[in-house]
């Protein structure tokens, strides 16, 4: 297969801008280092979801439910509070399997329901592991959340020779570690979509009968498509939690977080790659960083009158992320960097 | 030209002279702003910018800014942890900020203590009261240490945490005649872990428990829960949560499928938008609300200062949050002003020492876990559609 | 004497149990209506819905503030609930269109999950509406110091017992409200959908909307419609539940929607009896769920109820079996 320079010039210039904040952050002082670890987390938790939805065509709207499970996995497999205490790497394995497992659990009795089904399914999934996870005090510690969760380490150079060192509070360790594991799930994943098994997930979603008549058999396609996913997501839960050293309360990982992941992928541009990191750049940094950047700025130049509902621009947050989501949708309906074959298989006349 | 223009011209003039003087000093607050808890969270920073208008917005020369950060986003329409980490991270960042007030829920300082206490930069807290944050032996068995990888205390609240106010609750209802008792809670930090206190000091002075639920705080209505505890026939319902976890609608369904127990709540329902929300007739005479301090028309010195000034600015008096966003902010200032060098470590050092503070909660020191050492809480009922100070409690 | 009794009381309790879940479902129900006849012409979940249902409590507690209304008794009282159950359905009923028109018509052609996004962003809009509608000062909104404050909504429906006060079950006038209001807009709208031109051209745009247009069918008008009616029912809804929750807020729609969504989908998505008998059903689950079991896992019963159902029945309840086009 002749790889076309099209698909190449978004991931280069992806990967160009990331390396070029990790560089420039410091001496320009941009403070874009520290959200971005975020956005990246959401972008594993995207690119997960968009094996799902996008290659598979599976809605899934309760992917919060496999970053919970992937946190509170790894929680507590690593936390000094339980017995396992685990180092970061092999919880992070764990929790990886542990989100695989649970995908598969949920995916085998329900991949037979058709479209929005499933949808809500994968919603009352959800809000079951919310439930779970807030009532069993004593496995989940309830409200409490756990912590402290270890931080990643690596073999480096320390203050006492190479070895195994842990990261500090200095953002650009993990900045460049989540970097490099975003860039390896990207290439996992794209890998993924032109295997085997990649290309039952772009049949069965485009046309599930024709898939089955050619030797496709959709329900385990799915379901692998649902534990890659399911996976993805938890690991994206387990470095979140590492990162703020605890899993905080259930509530961090609710619907709304599904609704954003869900977001961000088609903003995106759904099935693509590409879109997915785009999309959730656009997405958690237009909550993260410019509607806080948005707030300071007109606070500090006096346009704030906290007598009035209208006068504070904290009460305007809602209304400019539904306003992006909106306008951001009727420009560019097909998402910001819509996938290739999507493209060719509307095009008049293009052949699959 | 009159007074009404030269007034802020003149302030300005004053201002840029301090400017070249000192410096300018940085406070921070930290507080869910977007979602539910805006109500409260608005009360908070009125009170911040009261106790930083009464210095003038300036300390011995320096200058002070003060930026109200929101630690909610839109999605979560809740505290949201990257954020609040966010805003940790940038004021450690910034040099100038030399104090952190926040955070509102207990889950976020959970976040951020961690961090700024490696920066040495002190955070004060108007709302927090999991006991574990500060109290050795009440929360997990590595708090508070794991909020302290420094060991050494920077953190500090203002408000008496659920350990004291759930217990003297209990007590109050017990002098109150009740026997029995149905708890609810709100399957959050705060009101799970003040329902848990209360229930254990209901258990040690003999007042049964007749159930424990917890509740859905987004629940449209609570009709079916309150059939169950009119079966169950309490003395008294607690309920363990805030005007935004849907207190005013739990208190409205009780009445309106005739449970005749008395209903009691935590500080977190102690504003008016919780009589509001319930509706007066709903609440009048049968509903008791303990707080981690003295009301507003209740306080003398520094304290009725404050609410006298706070009417005049705003309209209204001064509720529950309005105080301990106002004490948290005051005592901050006060530390500054004793501080020796007004940088981090010398502010830090001022607060931790801060005794016999005349505030509007009394007067009072921090400990050294840096908890404060007001002992003083108070019960009000509902009459008339206004709280009313019953008594004080906890002595 | 207490063996004697327990029993009995067991049932009151139950019985008493089952109304009150029954009319929060028949609310549920209204609610769900609009989502199922959204999906079922154009295949979208209106995540807006709910939000929509919230600005309605909005408007009726403005009017019922603008003209002191809950100081009405006996028959202007009567008129006052009928007045604010006409206004807000016609509220509700032009907004919904002209979302429809503003952000879901520009995007008829494309994929059917960019429309998706679009109602999660109208939702998101909607929500930041309703904050700012609570912070009218107005007496009714707590002089609007407090905009994101719950809300409360004034009884002017009474919670007496129409049993009698002694009663040991009781049915108050709030219940029978919910009854009087939501049965016969059922029944009318099956009416409608069944036998009427416009129904029946709801009817064909809902099995295939080229085919509807080629037979000379307007396809948007038919979709504008649905969105009217939709949303008509939706303001009913909103009033309904200010009345007999007595408490509103901006963001309760969140939980109103996502209880309506479920009950659309647990019924058959796209069949209006599906939805009343999946909303019914939700009401009364939570109802025993809060009274039986625990509050706390009242979520998680009502969700695995809706799992299992699929698993079983992957339709819904009610929902047609041939209908793929996934």
């Amino acid at each position: 297969m002749v790889v076309s320079p099209q698909w190449r010039s978004p991931a280069l210039w992806l990967l160009a801008a990331a390396v070029a904040v990790g560089l420039l952050d410091d001496p320009l002082n941009l403070g874009l280092m520290d959200p971005m670890r975020g956005v990246m987390v959401f972008a594993l938790l995207g690119l997960g979801l968009n094996i799902v939805t996008g290659f598979t065509g599976l809605l899934h709207l309760g992917m919060a439910a496999f970053m919970a499970i992937g946190a509170y996995a790894f929680a507590i497999s690593s936390c000094d509070i339980y017995p396992f205490q685990l180092g970061f790497w092999s919880a992070l394995a764990v929790t990886a399997a542990i989100g695989a497992i649970a995908g598969f659990l949920l995916g085998a009795p329900t991949l037979g329901l058709r479209g929005d089904y499933l949808a809500i399914v994968t919603l009352g999934f959800g809000e079951i592991v919310q439930d779970v996870l807030k009532n069993l005090d004593a496995i989940t510690k309830g409200t409490q959340g756990i912590n402290p969760l270890p931080p990643p380490s690596l073999p480096w150079w320390g203050e006492n020779g190479f070895g195994w060192q842990e990261f500090g509070s200095g953002e650009r360790p993990w900045y460049w570690l989540f970097l490099a594991i975003t860039l390896v799930a990207v290439v996992a994943c794209r890998n993924l979509e032109r295997s085997r098994t990649g290309r039952g997930w772009l049949a069965v979603r485009e046309d599930q009968l024709a898939a089955s008549c050619m030797g496709i058999a959709p329900v385990p396609v799915k379901l692998v498509a649902f534990a890659t996913g399911a996976a993805l997501a938890a690991i994206a839960g387990g470095l979140w939690s590492s990162l703020y050293a605890s899993t905080g309360e259930p509530g961090n990982y609710d619907f709304q977080v599904s609704v954003l992941a869900l977001c961000i992928v088609i903003v995106g541009g759904i099935g693509s790659i590409n879109g997915v990191l785009v999309g959730s750049v656009a997405m958690i940094g237009a909550a993260n960083i410019a509607l806080p950047k948005m707030a300071s700025w007109l606070q500090q130049h006096g346009w704030v009158n906290s007598g009035n509902v209208l006068g504070s621009p904290n009460n305007w947050k809602y209304l400019v992320f539904g306003a992006v989501l909106v306008v951001m949708m009727r420009v560019r309906p097909e998402g910001l960097l819509p996938a290739r074959l999507e493209r060719k298989a509307i095009a008049p006349g293009g052949s699959t | 030209m009159n007074k009404r223009f030269l007034a802020p011209i003149a302030s300005l003039l004053l201002a840029s002279f301090a400017m070249a003087e000192g410096g300018t000093l940085k406070i921070i607050s930290s507080l869910p702003r977007t979602g539910s808890s805006n109500a409260q969270t608005t009360t908070m920073v009125n009170g911040i910018k009261m106790a930083i208008d009464e210095v003038g917005g300036q300390i011995d020369g320096f200058t002070l800014e003060y930026e109200d950060m929101d630690d909610a986003s839109p999605q979560r329409g809740n505290w949201d942890a990257s954020i609040e980490a966010q805003n940790a991270n940038k004021a450690v960042r910034d040099e100038q900020v030399i104090g952190y007030i926040g955070t509102y829920n207990s889950g976020a300082a959970k976040i951020s203590m961690p961090i700024l206490n490696k920066a040495g930069l002190v955070m004060i807290s108007p709302g927090n009261t999991a006991a574990g944050l500060t109290k050795p032996g009440l929360g997990e068995a590595n708090e508070p240490r794991i909020y302290r990888p420094t060991g050494k205390v920077t953190y500090f609240r203002v408000v008496p945490a659920d350990d004291l106010q759930g217990r003297v609750a209990a007590d109050w209802s017990k002098e109150l005649g009740c026997k029995s008792v149905y708890l609810l809670d709100d399957r959050e930090l705060y009101g799970k872990g003040i329902a848990d206190v209360f229930e254990k000091r209901s258990k040690e002075i003999g007042i049964t428990i007749l159930g424990r639920e917890g509740v859905d705080s987004k629940a449209s209505n609570y009709k079916a829960l309150a059939n169950k505890i009119k079966a169950a026939n309490p003395d008294l319902v607690y309920y363990g949560g805030t005007t935004q976890t849907n207190a005013g609608q739990i208190a409205k369904d009780l009445r309106s499928v005739g449970v005749e127990a008395k209903f009691m709540v935590p500080d977190g329902c102690f504003e008016n938008a919780f009589i509001e929300a319930a509706g007066p007739s709903n609440l009048n005479g049968k509903t008791y609300v303990t707080f981690g301090g003295l009301p507003a028309n209740q306080l003398t010195g520094r304290g009725a200062e404050f609410c006298k000034a706070y009417v005049s600015k705003y309209g209204t008096e001064p509720e529950a949050y309005a105080l301990y966003g106002y004490e948290a902010a005051r005592v901050l200032l006060d530390a500054i002003k004793r501080a020796k060098t007004k940088d981090r470590p010398g502010i830090l050092a001022a607060v931790a020492a801060t005794k016999d503070f005349d505030g509007a909660l009394g007067r009072w020191s921090f400990d050294e876990n840096g908890d404060t050492t007001a002992k003083i809480l108070s019960g009000q009922t509902v009459e008339n559609g206004e709280f009313k100070f019953a008594k004080v409690l906890g002595q | 004497m207490a063996m004697e009794s327990q029993p009995s009381m067991w049932v009151d309790v139950f019985m008493q149990q089952l109304t009150t879940g029954l009319s929060n479902g028949m609310i549920i129900a209204l609610i769900a209506i609009g989502y199922t006849m959204v999906y079922g012409i154009i295949e979208l979940i209106n995540f807006a819905h709910g939000d929509l249902c919230t600005l309605g409590s909005f408007l009726a507690l403005t009017l019922v503030g603008l003209l002191g209304m809950d100081a009405w008794t006996g028959l202007p009282g009567v008129g006052g609930v009928v007045l604010l159950l006409v206004s807000c359905a016609l509220f509700c009923a032009s907004l919904n269109w002209v979302i429809d028109r503003v952000f879901y018509r520009p995007l008829r052609q494309a994929p059917k999950l960019t429309l998706l996004v679009s109602a999660i962003g109208c939702s998101f809009i909607l929500v930041n509406v309703a904050l700012f509608w609570g912070g009218i000062p107005m007496e009714v909104f707590g002089g609007g110091v407090a905009a994101a404050a719950p809300k409360d909504f004034p009884a002017l429906v009474s919670d007496e017992n129409l049993l009698g006060a002694t009663a040991k079950m009781s049915f108050t006038m709030s219940d029978l409200l919910v009854v009087c209001v939501t049965l016969p807009l059922m029944v009318a709208l099956t009416m409608l959908i069944r036998f009427t031109r416009l129904g029946k051209a709801m009817r064909a745009v809902a099995q295939n909307p080229t085919a509807a247009s080629l037979m000379g069918i307007d396809v948007d008008r038919v979709i504008g419609a649905t969105f009217l009616i939709g949303g008509a029912i939706g303001g009913f809804a909103s009033v309904i539940y200010a009345l007999y929750n007595n408490t509103i807020s901006f963001q309760m729609g969140y939980r109103t929607g996502m209880d309506a969504f479920t009950a659309a989908v647990l019924g058959g998505i796209g069949s209006m009896p599906g939805a009343v008998v999946g909303g019914l059903l939700i009401g009364v689950a939570r109802a025993l769920s809060d009274g039986y079991i625990e509050a706390r896992w009242t979520n998680s019963v009502v969700f695995g109820i809706l799992i299992l159902t699929l698993v079983f029945r992957p339709s819904g309840l009610l929902g047609a079996k041939l209908r793929d086009k996934v």
